[in-house]
């Protein structure tokens, strides 16, 4: 494995490299081995606080990184912060400098408004995981959907995805882009003309048509989550026309089946919209492995981070 | 009967591109001799201009003062502070102070609270319709009779085009300008930066250009079939440029102004969510930022105003999508603009002193301060050489939330004359 600079917080994929990218995901396998263990536990953030901030109600991402955090060894402790409470007048600086004040090693900050994340990192010492914020990214989600693609392709140069849905509202859509792209991935997308706006990157292939997609070819077919308030602001018409048009039907999910593809989603899945429900009985669906390897991911992030929190004698502490 | 000779500056004339080196005598508040070389009379003052540059002083239609309602963020007695630490002798009040000035009375309100607590008079702008809700016209004529010279619903863009049409009708029989903030509700609600890859990038709803577009291209027609007198602000976009262009061309009644901010950043500058580059409209690509330039130095734009836009640092800390859009203006404009465009010879002296004292003067129905024997000396002396530092001990304003924060800027105001006053 190749040496990395220590990184503080992981905020998106903006300033990553691949080898970094890959030192993560190759971290990650280990932890994963660990789970079949009698005892899931390593002993490596010992003495360490790590502390969920969650702006955002999630159920499923933050059990996860309490997992992770716990079976590190860590202390964990859960933060609810309502986002009334902008409205009360605590700032998000005044809550950092309360969180500051009681020695966090590790903040996990999902906000619904993008770069929370990366302005809480500005203000403190601990390390900053970017649990999701606004339409920006969610890095771990991407690291979890690599490590899960890796598992079947372990060389990923040359592979092929295409990201299905609404992409103009999707972090998770940005962040594998990203993740994807650097990994040396070809990434196509589809879905409705009015999510998938024309100002997304470059090195993206748009397909207008699903049979297009199944030209391209690619090993996943990653479906995002559709909300089912973007209809009434007139993104598409129905939920229908949308499964329709856009979605994994009957028909073509017997024609993915034939090809051989793989299904990625990130959950949680609106049946008869994105697909059919046979998909989630799909020998080929990799949903619910993807809810597995998201603990031993955020582990391996956790790792891979180094805080700025000195100790007493004044310098700073490598838990690595 | 006092006097002084100004001596030794490169002074901005009238119909000079260059600044030319000659003395000036002020008696009496107003100019009295313009020469290459003035003899002082006994006892005269006499100032030393060596190596300084002395301008018309500035003019800023379109400034929010805060008061009364958001004290916090501004006042008259800071604001106004803050133009003449910027060079500006003269300010257009915006009227969405809460409660808004949307009356004769509260049009009387400011200018009286102005006169006790501002050092330079103040103009005040009413609001368009009651309460700025864009819904009934206020009371125009109160507003004119207490001396009010424009009014405007501010960044509550008219969605009626009924009431506009109204409101430049209405208006023809008083001194009144119509001030419009062109933009299109439906298309830009809920955006928070310019939409493009910057916005797809940062995952920020965006604020598209056609909103834009086609409020400028609304207004504009409704303008030409009334024949109203308007006046557009904040011009962000390239086709805005160019539509009002083709309608100025076509004769119609209109002035129109952009920012510093606008003419010298863009999307491009706003990847670190830095609240103190949120504004309304938002900063768009280089490419609207060559065109506001084009249509600065053409004249389609005939103004540049800093929209000074006073918030707290609390509210500037919100995250981006909460954190109010504005920033404030008065005092980095002039050494901003020097810095990026006249030192390096994109912008002359004589275009920047037309755009950004002469041209607001007129707008406000102000005499002139234009270098001409009679005229009223509104003056300042810049030093192209100096250094403006621009932060938190050096700005008179109430509020920090500008993007030049930490910046040091080239050229230092020295002083700024008020008639006879030495602000």
């Amino acid at each position: 494995m190749k040496t990395v600079a220590p990184r503080k917080d992981l905020l998106s994929f903006d300033d990553m490299s691949r080898e970094e990218a890959l030192a993560i995901l190759d971290t990650a396998k280990p932890f994963k081995d660990l789970f079949t263990r009698s005892v899931k536990k390593v002993p490596t953030l010992r003495g360490k606080t790590v502390l969920n901030l969650f702006y955002e109600p999630s159920t499923r991402t933050r059990t996860s990184f309490e997992i992770a955090a716990k079976r590190l060894s860590a202390d964990v402790t859960n933060f609810a912060v309502s986002t009334s409470s902008v409205v009360k007048g605590e700032s998000i600086l005044d809550t950092i400098d309360t969180l500051q004040a009681m020695q966090v090693d590790y903040m996990i900050v999902r906000h619904g408004a993008s770069g929370v994340p990366e302005y809480i990192a500005r203000h403190t010492k601990a390390s900053v995981i970017n649990a999701g914020d606004g339409y920006h990214a969610h890095p771990t989600q991407a690291l979890l959907d690599a490590f899960t693609y890796r598992e079947i392709f372990p060389d990923l140069q040359g592979k092929r995805i295409v990201v299905a849905g609404d992409i103009l509202h999707s972090r998770v859509a940005r962040s594998v882009f990203d993740l994807m792209h650097l990994l040396g991935v070809e990434v196509g997308t589809f879905g409705p003309a009015t999510l998938i706006p024309p100002t997304i990157p470059d090195y993206v292939k748009v397909f207008t048509r699903f049979e297009e997609v199944l030209e391209f070819n690619p090993q996943v077919l990653y479906l995002l989550r559709l909300q089912l308030e973007r209809q009434t602001a007139n993104f598409f018409p129905s939920m229908r026309e949308y499964h329709r048009v856009y979605g994994v039907t009957a028909e073509r999910f017997r024609r993915i089946r034939e090809m051989g593809m793989y299904i990625m989603h990130p959950g949680p899945v609106n049946r008869g919209v994105e697909l059919v429900d046979d998909v989630m009985r799909y020998e080929r669906s990799l949903i619910n492995a993807q809810v597995e390897n998201g603990i031993a991911t955020r582990m391996a992030v956790l790792y891979h981070l180094t805080p700025e929190v000195k100790s007493r004698s004044g310098e700073t502490e490598d838990h690595a | 009967m006092s006097t002084r000779i100004f001596q030794q500056a490169r002074v901005v004339l009238p119909g000079n591109a260059e600044p030319e080196s000659v003395m000036l005598r002020v008696r009496d508040g107003r100019i009295a001799e313009i020469s290459p070389s003035l003899r002082p009379a006994e006892g005269e003052d006499v100032i030393d201009c060596r190596g300084h540059m002395l301008i018309p002083a500035l003019c800023d239609a379109h400034v929010h003062l805060r008061e009364p309602g958001q004290e916090d963020a501004e006042t008259i007695e800071s604001g106004t502070e803050a133009a003449i630490a910027g060079g500006f002798t003269r300010i257009l009040a915006m009227p969405n102070t809460d409660p808004p000035v949307d009356t004769g009375g509260m049009v009387g309100f400011v200018q009286s609270m102005a006169k006790s607590r501002s050092r330079i008079p103040v103009s005040v702008a009413g609001c368009l319709t009651k309460g700025r809700e864009g819904a009934k016209l206020a009371e125009i004529a109160d507003m004119a009779d207490q001396g009010a010279v424009m009014v405007t619903d501010c960044n509550h863009a008219l969605q009626d085009a009924y009431v506009l049409r109204r409101a430049l009708e209405y208006t023809r029989h008083f001194d009144m300008v119509v001030g419009v903030y062109p933009d299109t509700p439906a298309l830009s609600a809920g955006g928070v930066m310019h939409e493009g890859t910057v916005s797809f990038r940062l995952g920020l709803p965006g604020i598209p250009a056609m909103a834009e577009e086609i409020g400028i291209e609304r207004d504009l027609r409704v303008a030409a079939a009334v024949k109203g007198r308007m006046h557009i602000q904040n011009v962000s976009t390239a086709e805005g440029v160019a539509s009002i262009r083709r309608w100025k061309a076509r004769g119609v009644n209109v002035t129109a102004e952009t920012t510093p901010h606008h003419l010298l950043f863009n999307h491009e500058d706003l990847r670190a969510y830095n609240t103190d580059f949120k504004m309304m409209p938002p900063l768009r690509t280089r490419e609207d930022q060559e065109a506001l330039l084009e249509g600065l130095c053409d004249g389609t734009l005939d103004m540049i105003a800093t929209g000074h836009a006073p918030h707290t640092d609390f509210a500037k800390n919100l995250d981006f999508n909460h954190a109010p859009f504005g920033i404030i203006g008065l005092e980095t404009a002039l050494c901003a603009l020097h810095d990026a465009l006249v030192s390096p010879g994109k912008l002359s002296w004589s275009l920047l002193v037309e755009r950004l004292a002469l041209a607001p003067r007129k707008l406000l129905g102000l005499p002139g301060n234009a270098f001409e024997i009679g005229a009223p000396f509104e003056a300042l002396l810049f030093d192209p050489e100096g250094k403006t530092r621009i932060d938190r001990d050096t700005l008179k304003s109430r509020s920090f939330n500008t993007p030049w924060l930490g910046e040091t800027l080239r050229g230092a105001i020295q002083n700024v004359y008020l008639g006879d006053l030495t602000l």
